[in-house]
């Protein structure tokens, strides 16, 4: 009982990032809302994992917070330089 | 003046431990999910994930291309020698009972080493997209990189 309750009570605020990934004025309200929407997803799987007692789904979620934040870090890095390559100075 | 410390620091605890997962990902595919492919994902993301926060030039010292030029053919090796293996012992392309002594220990040896080859080529293969898409205008007309180390005055068109 207690999964299914975290589950349900997981769509409105997944659906509030959503709507902020929409709404959002400016890029980075978009790309904090989609990290935001993937760490929800993260928990819907665990939630999901733990309610259907298939222990496996953990490693799933565990993937799937690894790719979240690099490609969160991938979509700054292309909107701050525009360029996957960018170099920093070396300190010298 | 170094920039960015919270992300590099972070990065630098995290790369370890994704490199891991993917191990485990690799080596615990038997039992749970995931496999050859999926490790190979994972492992390739985390050397991504370098070259994303410390620049292309670093990550291209750390991985050299020519490495990942020898590692794509090298996992696709490991996958058709297996088979190549078990047609010379007898059996059929990829039939790994004939492997071992022992039919079940044929079929663990086999699926290791297939996943592995694998999980190899795949790794191998992602990262040198990633550089490919990531050294646009920035190789010379031999297809080798530009690093500013090598010529500091020359800027990397964009």
């Amino acid at each position: 009982m207690m999964f299914e309750v975290a589950a349900v009570a997981l769509f409105p605020a997944m659906f509030l990032a959503l709507a902020r990934a929409i709404a959002g004025p400016t890029v980075y309200d978009r790309v904090l809302a989609v990290n935001t929407f993937g760490t929800f997803t993260v928990l819907m799987i665990a939630v999901l994992g733990f309610m259907t007692d298939q222990k496996d789904f953990i490693d799933i979620a565990l993937a799937y917070a690894l790719i979240n934040f690099i490609g969160t870090i991938a979509v700054l890095k292309f909107f701050a330089v525009g360029d996957f390559g960018y170099q920093q100075e070396s300190k010298k | 003046m170094k920039h960015h410390s919270i992300l590099r620091i972070i990065t630098k605890l995290l790369i370890p431990l994704i490199l891991l997962f993917a191990l485990y990902v690799q080596f615990h595919g038997d039992f749970g999910p995931g496999g050859g492919f999926q490790a190979g994902v994972i492992f390739a993301a985390g050397l991504i994930l370098y070259a994303l926060v410390f620049g292309l030039d670093t990550a291209s010292e750390v991985i050299k291309e020519w490495v990942l030029m020898i590692l794509v053919p090298l996992g696709v090796l490991i996958y058709a020698g297996v088979g190549v293996a078990s047609l010379i012992l007898g059996g059929n392309f990829l039939d790994y009972n004939v492997l071992a002594h022992d039919p079940v220990h044929g079929q663990h040896l086999g699926i290791l080493l297939v996943e592995l080859g694998v999980g190899v080529t795949v790794a191998a293969g992602l990262t040198t997209i990633f550089f490919a898409f990531a050294g646009r205008g920035r190789r010379n007309p031999e297809g080798a990189l530009i690093t500013k180390a090598a010529n500091p005055t020359q800027e990397p068109q964009r």
